[in-house]
Parts: structure tokens; C-alpha cells; sequence
């Protein structure tokens, strides 16, 4: 029996990755996330005036830069006891919904699908439909994609002066107050948008889309008319079950989601479970949900190039020290290790999905897991449950306008602490301030990419990625797209994965 | 056609994604229209691991000519001056950097990381700019450094820069046109007007009525930190996807053109003597600045002081 031990750098994903694999023949036995940077964003908080996470977290990440934004003023406003006001609230969330679908179009058509042209498929029968729409920056459906996307983020620039990095949120609400014409424009654009992604990504309706809830349904809708079959999202599933996406790529089937997007106290867009939050937290083992508990959130860091403690500690406990030595070959990661409740977890669209009921997906974790293929579709598919909110939303505000509160002072930021939790495009984004004197004594974040690409704990336990990986075989260890499929339906996003630093073993590339 | 190889260091690729937000034209017909051969980009590509090492190999040997390199992200040179903070096939990317650049015909620093060393610097990461750390010439390549085509590393600072600023460049690249640089080797044409110029929030700065808190029409700059009249960059009259800026939405320039970004003190604060801010734009005299604030607050229409008038 051949064994054999490989690194594979991973391109097309934020920032950069290399995966340890340990190979027996063509099958994975072991696989080791490692992260190839660090940039010590939490150190470099420390000591900083208590609002400067308002502008320095969200250059943490490109493409998820206003999810750190909310995260940092929410923390804020946990600190200072601050609810922003109504309008403050629509304007948070129609500009984060938009980050969440930009994110997920550009994910999934620039980076996910240009897998399918890959050599290895070139006798695959819709290999040639393959290379026409999705060959890097000339694929028919890439072109479209860079088109739509940049018009998504018009409405994040007229709302919030640009994107990506930019401040507008702050404790007790935003610093714009938008004029009619703002407002006007921006629906103007999120109705634009939303034609695009139905044309395009689904060919249907968002509600004709939305109202499919088993497996059998997706089959008939699929084939029910070429619109369908032909769009991103038919493409998508036609092609990904011809190469067994549906099967491979598996995890512990343990979700984690913090909820995004506080619901307005004068909304008609109304939660469907008395719950405060458009998209519920939670917690689900397979389709059981059940209420999520921030005190479960620790972070261990056994297999972590850090030291200070052993064991896992929640963080506002924890500590970032680096600790650049221990070649004892156990510690392999600069992320940390993140558990809930002792207990790795995933973290993303599908989490959202399964945790809030979602039929579709809670039929397909039943039947088929978490499968490659369920987690792309559930990014994909999810822009059809927020434009309709973005809209209702964009609608409230424009009657609202002229009587309208967009800030509420906050007065002083006293000594304290606070957390701010929600969901980014790819899952769970935790930020925890301690604040002394005016000045940041501590800054612990933890990213949706530290969770589903986490190295091992203490009790050995693998992350989400490096489980999901565990039993695929690779065809071809020179071009192990299988592997690629795999890591990408997480969308990693290795600049935001905060703590990361090389191991500085040396790196056999295959 | 002209080669284009991107190198991501340590950022977070927001330079990049910015580029995917142009439009009209966007980055594809760009990219066709200036006939650019992109070599590489990590966030695009479909390059396999192997073909990605060949590729650098042939670039680092000649054998496929680099004729603009873009860099994206800080240099780190840390731990301990070794770069094993940031590695691309085991390999500390400021080495494949300093390789890079003895076969590049241009080298454009692509956001403040790049160009000055941004988020990072004088932390344990060692971060630097490709030809500056801040304020002081040298950086990863030293002070001296020319590329193939004569020209110093071009900086194109902003964080992220702005997208329209890259490609105007490329042409030019492309067309050979003359780049005239500023002392931080940025071109002027962008970075030689002042953030301010263009902000709605003007009229409220002509007369000094100035805001102490978030949230209302008036100007930044005399309290709440906006560094719009001490920055060069042409955010207000380029605009955000064509659309707006930060100062327009009430949030403060925090001065990210400027090689010393981020300040280290705190932001959305403007330090100041007896409510006169200590930073003036360049030029000013102090004394005659006082005067000129204290006889525009005197001035200032009532529609203003009642935040009346519409921003």
C-alpha cells in the first residue's frame, strides 16, 4: 500500500491555503489545514483608540469588509447599551444583504464553477457548455457575473460612501442620512439586480424558486423548461451531480449560525417565529436545532502556533500570543480552534438554511448530508431569500423618510466590555472589544473561515474542512481537483482567518 | 499583448475586488480592449498548483516575459527578518518578489499596503512597502530600485485604491505615455488635487460649521478626524462605483493615501489648539488660518448653522 504525504497550494479562494495531505493509494487518510500568512490584526488593536475597530477590522477582509464593520459597531453597542434606530437598521441590512449576495454570485460563478473547466472533465459531455461560460474572465456567464456584481455594489456605495472599507456604522446607528433620490436609486438597483440574478442564476422567479421544497420538486423544476436547466443554478446541479458533487465533501453535519439582520421595531417584514433576526441563530446537529448559547463559544489551541493556555477558553478569556517555536510536529496552524460546546461545526448559507427550516435543504442534509454540491447550491439560492427583504425594506424606508432618526448619540464609550455577533457571507463572525479608559485592551475575533477551516483541538478532533476531506480519492495528485471541489463549497476566506502564520515546516509540493 | 503577473501578499485582496466592481467598462472589457494577457491572479485563475510553479519558473528565468507586475498586500519580512510569515510554495514571497523584480519592465504597488507598508508596519510581521516603509524611501527593493522600463515601483496608494486609477494606469503603461510621480512616487494626476475637493460637505466647511458627533450635514474636519484637505486623492471627483464617498456619507477621510496610514492615534478625533485643528492643510499660515475661520463663522448663513441645507 502506497503512502504518500502531499501539500497542495489552493488559488481561488481569498488569500492563500495549502493543504497536508496524507494519501494511502489514491484515497485521503489525514488532512491538515494550514493557512500560509499572518498578519496579527489582533495585537495590533491593542492599545488603540476604542472606535479604531470600526475602521481597522473591516480591511481585515475584502470581500466580507462590512461584515466586520457590523460586527465591530455591534460590539459597540453591546458596550455602550445602544440600540440603533429603525432606519439606522434598514440601512444595515440592506447593505450587508448586498455584501452577502455579491459575495455569493462572485463565489460561486468566479471561483466555484470555473472548477468545471478544469482538463480532467475535457470528456465530460457539457465540458465544451463548461468552457462557453465559465472560462476565467471570458466564460459567458463570468463576463455576466462581473457585470451584475458591480451594480450590487453601487447600492453598498450609495448607502455607505464605497465598497469595500468603509465606516459608516458606528454605536447608535450610521452617520448617513439618505436623501429621497438615494433611496429611489437604490430600488431602482436592488429591482435591477434582482431581474439579473433571476434571468441569469435561477431562470425563474425568486418565489417560483423559493416555493421548491423537496428533492423531488428541485428534479422537476429542473427539467421542467431549458431556462431552468441552462441557468448557473440548473448548470450547477447538472454538472455537479455528473461528477458526484452530491456525494462527496461531507462533514460532521454539526451547523453553527450567529443570525444576521435585526428586524426594524415598526417592520412589516415580520420574523415567523416571534424571533428578532431576518436569518435565525442556532445550532443544529444534522436537521435538530436548537438555541444557540454564545457561552459555548471557545477557542483551543493545541495544534495552534500559539501558547498562554491549554484547554479552550471562551474570548473574552482568550489570548493571541504567537508563539513562533515547539517543532514537535503536533502544532501545524496559525488558526486557532474554534469549538462549540466542544464540538467542531460548520458554518455558512447551508448552516442558515438548515437551522432556520429551510424545506429544501433540511430534505437534502437528510438524505444526502452536506454534500459539495448542497452547500454550493445553498450560497447560491440564497440571494432568493434576501432581495425580496431587501426590497420590502428599501420600500419602508422611502415612506418613512421625512420623520426618520438614523443616529442616536452615544454619548461616552465607558470601561467595559461587549461582543457583536452576526453572519457574514460565508458564516459565523464573532468580535469581542474589552475596553478600558478610552483605549482597546483587547480584541478577539473569531472568522467564519477559522471555524470551517480550523486545525485540531485537543482531543484530536479534526475541523470542518479537514473532516470533509477525509476518505475522497484523487485521481490525479498533480491536478487533485477533487480536493478543490471540496474546499471551495466552504468559500474559505484565508485573509480573514485572523490568527494565521506558516508553520515553517518544510513543504514537499507534489 | 502585455503579460501581467498579480502577487498577493500580505492583504486582504481588497485591491483585487475592487477591480471587480468597475463598470462601464468593466474589468473584462478592459482587460480586451488593452489587449492584457493575464498571466496569473490567485483569486481567478484555474491554474493547477504545478502549472502556477512552472509559470513563476519561466518568469524568474526569462523565458516568458513579465511586462508588469502587480503587487498587491504588505511585504512581511518577519519573523526575525526571515518572510516565513508569508510564503508561496514554501518560499518567503519577498524573495520571489526581489526575483520578480529584476524581470519586470514595470512594477504598479496596487493599495496603501504595497506602496507604504499600511496595516502592520513596526509590528512583530516586519510589514513594509514594496519601495517605502511610510515616510522613508527604500522599502523591500531600496530606494535605488528601477524596473526594466526606467521607472521607480509605481505607487498606487488608497485602501482599498481606487479602481479606475489602476487601469487609467495600465493604459498609459500600455501606450507608453509619460507617469509623472510625486515625491511618494504616486502619479499625480490622481494623487496631486485633495480628497475634499468635490465633497457635498463643502459649504458647511466654508463657513466652519463644524459637527462634534456622527449623524448630521456639517463638515468633519475641524472634530470628528476627517483628513479630507490634508490627504491627495481624487475620491470626490472620481466617486465610489460612480456613485458617492465617505465624506459625502458622513464618514471621516481617514487619510488612506497617505504614507503614514493608519495614524496611530485614535480615529474620528481631530487633535487641536483652542478648537483650531493642529493639522492645517499645507501651506496655510496658522495665524492667518484663524483669522479666515473666525470671519467665515461669522458669516455663516443661518440655513447653514440650522443644517438647513441639503447635502
Amino acid at each position: 500500500m502506497a503512502k504518500i504525504s502531499c501539500s497542495f497550494p489552493v488559488n481561488r479562494v481569498e488569500g492563500d491555503l495549502t493543504l497536508q495531505i496524507d494519501f494511502e493509494n489514491d484515497t485521503v487518510t489525514q488532512a491538515r489545514s494550514v493557512g500560509t500568512l499572518y498578519r496579527g490584526f489582533e495585537k495590533i488593536m491593542r492599545g488603540r483608540g476604542a472606535l479604531d475597530g470600526l475602521v481597522i477590522t473591516p480591511r481585515i477582509c475584502g470581500i466580507c469588509s462590512l461584515s466586520h464593520l457590523a460586527a465591530a459597531s455591534a460590539a459597540l453597542d453591546n458596550l455602550c447599551k445602544t440600540t440603533p434606530p429603525d432606519n439606522a437598521l434598514r440601512i444595515k441590512n440592506i447593505t450587508g444583504m448586498m455584501e452577502m449576495i455579491q459575495s455569493d454570485i462572485r463565489q460561486s460563478v468566479l471561483m466555484f464553477m470555473p472548477d468545471f473547466v478544469n482538463q480532467a472533465y475535457s470528456s465530460n459531455p457539457l465540458y465544451i457548455e463548461a468552457v462557453k461560460r465559465y472560462s476565467p474572465l471570458r466564460g459567458a456567464r463570468c463576463v455576466s457575473a462581473v457585470k451584475n456584481t458591480a451594480t450590487i455594489v453601487e447600492i453598498i456605495a450609495i448607502l455607505g460612501g464605497q465598497w469595500p472599507h468603509t465606516s459608516f456604522m458606528v454605536p447608535g446607528g450610521v452617520t448617513n442620512i439618505p436623501t429621497i433620490h438615494d433611496i429611489v436609486q437604490c430600488r431602482h438597483l436592488i429591482v435591477r439586480c434582482m431581474k439579473s440574478y433571476e434571468e441569469q442564476i435561477l431562470g425563474c422567479s425568486v418565489e417560483r424558486f423559493n416555493n421548491i421544497s423537496t428533492k423531488q420538486e428541485l428534479d422537476e423544476w429542473l427539467s421542467s423548461s431549458q431556462e431552468h436547466s441552462e441557468s448557473d443554478m440548473g448548470f450547477l446541479i447538472r454538472f455537479g451531480r455528473s461528477i458526484g458533487l452530491d456525494t462527496i465533501g461531507n462533514s460532521y453535519g454539526n451547523f453553527l449560525s450567529y443570525g444576521a439582520f435585526d428586524i426594524p421595531s415598526d417592520s412589516d417584514v415580520s420574523p415567523r417565529h416571534g424571533r428578532e433576526k431576518l436569518i435565525r441563530s442556532g445550532y443544529a446537529e444534522g436537521t435538530n436545532v436548537t438555541e444557540f448559547d454564545q457561552s459555548y463559544i471557545a477557542e483551543a489551541i493545541s495544534h495552534s502556533w500559539f501558547n498562554g493556555y491549554e484547554g479552550a477558553k471562551h474570548p473574552f478569556d482568550g489570548m493571541t500570543e504567537p508563539e513562533a517555536s515547539g517543532e514537535d510536529g503536533k502544532k501545524y496552524s496559525w488558526v486557532k480552534a474554534p469549538r462549540y460546546n466542544d464540538k467542531p461545526v460548520e458554518t455558512g448559507p447551508l448552516a442558515q438554511m438548515v437551522i432556520n427550516g429551510i424545506p429544501l435543504f433540511t430534505e437534502l442534509i437528510k438524505t444526502e448530508g452536506s454534500s459539495a454540491l448542497t452547500r454550493q447550491m445553498a450560497r447560491l439560492a440564497r440571494p432568493a431569500k434576501l432581495f425580496p427583504k431587501a426590497l420590502a425594506w428599501i420600500d419602508e424606508m422611502a415612506k418613512l423618510l421625512g420623520s426618520s432618526q438614523f443616529y442616536i448619540p452615544y454619548g461616552e464609550i465607558k470601561n467595559g466590555r461587549g461582543m457583536g455577533l452576526t453572519d457574514a457571507a460565508r458564516g459565523a463572525l464573532g468580535h469581542w472589544i474589552i475596553v478600558e479608559d478610552k483605549t482597546i485592551m483587547k480584541y478577539q475575533i473569531i472568522t467564519p473561515t477559522a471555524w470551517n477551516g480550523s486545525p485540531r483541538d485537543d482531543a484530536g478532533m479534526p475541523g470542518a474542512w479537514e473532516k470533509a476531506l477525509e476518505g475522497i480519492r484523487v485521481a490525479d495528485t498533480d491536478n487533485p481537483i477533487e480536493i478543490g471541489h471540496i474546499i471551495r463549497s466552504f468559500d474559505p476566506c484565508l485573509v480573514c482567518a485572523v490568527h494565521r502564520l506558516d508553520s515553517g515546516k518544510k513543504i514537499f509540493i507534489c | 499583448m502585455k503579460n501581467v503577473y498579480w502577487l498577493h501578499c500580505g492583504g486582504c485582496d481588497g485591491d483585487s475586488v475592487s477591480l471587480l466592481n468597475l463598470d462601464k467598462p468593466n474589468l473584462v472589457d478592459i482587460f480586451v480592449d488593452l489587449e492584457i494577457n493575464p498571466l496569473y491572479h490567485p483569486s481567478l485563475s484555474i491554474k493547477s498548483h504545478k502549472e502556477q510553479h512552472e509559470l513563476l519558473e519561466s518568469l524568474q528565468d526569462g523565458t516568458i516575459p513579465l511586462d508588469i507586475l502587480v503587487v498587491e498586500g504588505n511585504i512581511l519580512k518577519g519573523p526575525a527578518s526571515t518572510g516565513m510569515f508569508d510564503l508561496k510554495f514554501g518560499v518567503p514571497k519577498k524573495n520571489i518578489l526581489v526575483a520578480l523584480s529584476k524581470r519586470a519592465q514595470y512594477i504598479i504597488a496596487l493599495g496603501t499596503c504595497a506602496s507604504f507598508g499600511g496595516i502592520g508596519v513596526g509590528s512583530e510581521t516586519q510589514a513594509t512597502g514594496i519601495q517605502f516603509t511610510r515616510k522613508e524611501k527604500g522599502g523591500l527593493l531600496g530606494a535605488d530600485y528601477v524596473s526594466g522600463g526606467g521607472l521607480p515601483v509605481i505607487n498606487l496608494p488608497g485602501c482599498p485604491c481606487h479602481p479606475e486609477i489602476f487601469t487609467s494606469i495600465l493604459a498609459m503603461l500600455n501606450s507608453g505615455i509619460e507617469i509623472e510621480l510625486d515625491e511618494y512616487n504616486r502619479p499625480l494626476a490622481w494623487y496631486g488635487m485633495m480628497v475634499h475637493q468635490g465633497c457635498t460637505r463643502n459649504e458647511y466647511h466654508e463657513y466652519r460649521v463644524e459637527e462634534n458627533d456622527f449623524g448630521e450635514k456639517g463638515c468633519l474636519f475641524f472634530h470628528l478626524g476627517c483628513h479630507g484637505p490634508l490627504t491627495g486623492g481624487s475620491c470626490n471627483k472620481l466617486l465610489w462605483s460612480k456613485r458617492s464617498s465617505k465624506p459625502r456619507v458622513g464618514v471621516p477621510c481617514f487619510g488612506c493615501n497617505n504614507p503614514d496610514f493608519p495614524q496611530e492615534y485614535p480615529f474620528f478625533d481631530t487633535k487641536n489648539i483652542e478648537g483650531i485643528p493642529i493639522a492645517l492643510p499645507n501651506g496655510i499660515s496658522r495665524a492667518q488660518y484663524m483669522a479666515y475661520k473666525g470671519m467665515a463663522a461669522a458669516a455663516a448663513p443661518l440655513r447653514l448653522k440650522k443644517r438647513q441645507t441639503r447635502i
